[in-house]
C-alpha cells in the first residue's frame, strides 16, 4: 500500500516559475482523491461511507468522481510532469508508480545513482500512459503492460533547489 | 448430482451459468444484473435427491432468504474503488467487443469502467462467493499474472481456501478422475482475479469449469472475454492497489461467511451431532 500512501498524502501542486520560464504544472498523486479541502470547494460531502447506511442525497457519483480526478484533470500524458514512488528494484531497472493503471520502468541514472531506493520519490515525465500497438496481421493491440516515462531526478533535489 | 444440486440451490433463479448447464434453461442472462442476488421471499425448495433432517434443511434455506444475508454491502463503497483505480482500463485497440456495455466511455484512447456498475456485481459476486462458502464450498482462486500470484496464494491460505497460480494442466479439471484418482472431489467455485493467462489469451479453466458446471466468479479487465463467467466483475486487474481490493474483500467475505455458518450451527444445535450425511454441504 506503499502507493496508496503516497497518493494519499500528496496533493496536487502548482509551481509557477518566474516570467522568463513556461509555468510548469507538476501533478502529485495522479491516482488519488482530490483532497478533502478541495472536495469541500466543489460542494461534495464524504456521502460514501460504504453502503450499509442509506446513501444520502449528496453521495458522489462516478462521473463527478472521475470528471474531478487528477488523471482526467492532466489531460493527455504526453510531456506532463509526474511524481512517482519507486516500488521494486531489480539492479539497475527502477519500477516507478505514478499512479496510472501501470508502472514505468526506467534505468537507474548515473548521478546519485545509490539515493534510487525502495520508497524514494521521484519526477517523470509521462510519454504514454501504456505501451500498446497493433502489429500487422492481428485482431487487437499487443499490450507491453507498462508505461512509458522519463526519469527526471529525485524529488528531494528538486526541493532542495527551491530552498 | 450432489454438485447439481448445489450449484442450482446456490444460484437465484434467473442467474444461469453459461455452458453446458444453461442449454437445459430458457431465457438468457440479463446484462444489466438485478440488484438482489438470492430469491425474494420464500418457497425456494432445495433441490436434493436424499431427504434432509428439518433443521438442517433450515440451516441452508435459511441465508437464502435474504438478498444480502452477509451484509457485503458495507465492505466497500464507490469510493474505495475509485481510490483504488478499478475504473481504469487498457487502451482503446485493446478493447474486447463483449465488454463494452461495462465501459462508461473512452478518455484519450484509455477504456474506463462503470463503478456504478461495476459496484453492482462486485456485491453479486461476493455474496454468491460467501453462499458458498457458507455451504462448506471448496474455492479455487486462479490467476495467471506473475506479478501477483504469491499475494493471492497468501490470501487463498489465509481464508483456509486454495489457489493455482501456475501453469494450468489440460485435465485438470475434465480429467480428474483419470489423473488424481477416483473419487476426487473438485472446486465448487472458481474466482479468477485475471482471466487471460501470460498469452492474453482466455484462462482454459474458464471455459473448464463451464464444461464441469463449476459456477465461476471472475475480474474482467477490457480486454477480457465475459461471456463464460458465471458473476462477471468488470474492472481493472494490472495495478496492485486493485488486486489487493480484490483479495481483501475475497479474504474477508469468506472467512465472515464461514463464521456465519459456525453461528448457525450453533444457533440450530448441530454443532454437537455427529455428521450424518456425505461430506458437501
Amino acid at each position: 500500500m506503499a502507493a496508496a500512501a503516497l497518493v494519499a498524502t500528496a496533493s496536487r501542486s502548482v509551481r509557477r516559475g518566474s516570467l522568463l520560464t513556461k509555468t510548469r504544472v507538476v501533478y502529485e498523486g495522479l491516482g488519488a482523491a482530490p483532497t478533502r479541502q478541495r472536495r469541500a470547494i466543489w460542494g461534495q460531502r464524504d456521502g460514501d461511507d460504504g453502503g450499509s447506511k442509506v446513501p444520502s442525497k449528496n453521495v458522489e457519483s462516478f462521473a463527478s468522481m472521475l470528471r474531478r480526478s487528477p488523471l482526467i484533470q492532466m489531460g493527455p500524458a504526453k510531456d506532463k510532469l509526474v511524481v512517482g514512488e519507486i516500488f521494486h528494484i531489480v539492479e539497475d531497472d527502477l519500477y516507478i508508480d505514478f499512479g496510472g493503471k501501470f508502472h514505468c520502468v526506467c534505468k537507474r541514472p548515473e548521478t546519485d545513482g545509490q539515493k534510487y531506493q525502495k520508497g524514494s520519490k521521484v519526477r517523470l515525465k509521462l510519454k504514454d500512459l501504456e505501451l500498446s500497438s497493433r502489429f500487422l496481421g492481428a485482431q487487437t493491440d499487443t499490450t507491453l503492460l507498462e508505461a512509458d516515462a522519463v526519469l527526471l531526478g529525485l524529488m528531494e533535489d528538486k526541493e532542495n533547489r527551491q530552498k | 448430482p450432489r454438485r447439481e444440486a448445489a450449484v442450482a440451490a446456490a444460484l437465484p433463479a434467473g442467474r444461469v451459468p453459461q455452458g453446458a448447464l444453461s442449454r437445459g434453461f430458457l431465457g438468457k442472462r440479463p446484462r444489466r444484473p438485478r440488484a438482489s442476488a438470492a430469491p425474494a421471499g420464500g418457497g425456494f425448495a432445495l433441490m436434493c435427491s436424499c431427504p434432509l433432517p428439518a433443521d438442517y434443511r433450515r440451516l441452508l434455506e435459511e441465508p437464502l432468504k435474504h438478498p444480502d444475508f452477509f451484509n457485503v454491502k458495507e465492505l466497500f463503497s464507490l469510493r474505495d474503488l475509485f481510490d483504488a483505480r478499478v475504473h481504469l482500463g487498457h487502451k482503446a485497440g485493446c478493447r474486447h467487443r463483449f465488454m463494452e456495455p461495462y465501459i462508461f466511455g473512452c478518455r484519450l484512447g484509455q477504456d474506463l469502467f462503470d463503478l456504478q456498475q461495476t459496484l453492482i456485481h462486485l456485491q453479486l459476486a461476493l455474496t454468491f462467493t460467501a453462499h458458498v462458502a457458507y455451504r462448506k464450498g471448496i474455492i479455487l482462486f486462479v490467476n495467471r499474472n506473475r506479478q501477483f500470484s504469491h499475494q493471492v496464494d497468501t490470501a487463498a491460505k489465509e481464508c483456509g481456501e486454495y489457489a493455482h497460480t501456475r501453469y494450468w494442466q489440460g485435465g485438470l479439471l475434465t480429467n480428474a478422475h483419470v489423473q488424481y484418482g477416483a473419487g476426487v472431489r473438485l472446486p465448487d467455485l472458481l474466482v479468477f482475479f485475471s482471466t487471460l493467462n501470460n498469452v492474453f489469451e482466455p484462462h482454459v479453466a474458464v471455459r473448464d469449469a463451464a464444461k464441469m458446471n463449476i459456477p465461476t466468479v471472475g475480474v474482467v479487465d477490457s480486454n477480457c472475454n465475459p461471456s463464460l463467467i458465471t458473476y462477471p466483475i468488470p474492472g481493472n486487474d494490472d495495478s496492485p492497489s486493485a488486486m489487493e481490493l480484490y483479495l481483501r474483500l475475497f479474504q474477508v467475505t469468506i472467512t465472515r461467511a464461514k463464521a456465519k455458518r459456525k453461528q448457525m450451527e450453533v444457533l440450530y444445535g448441530l454443532q454437537n451431532k455427529p455428521p450424518q450425511l456425505p461430506p458437501g454441504p
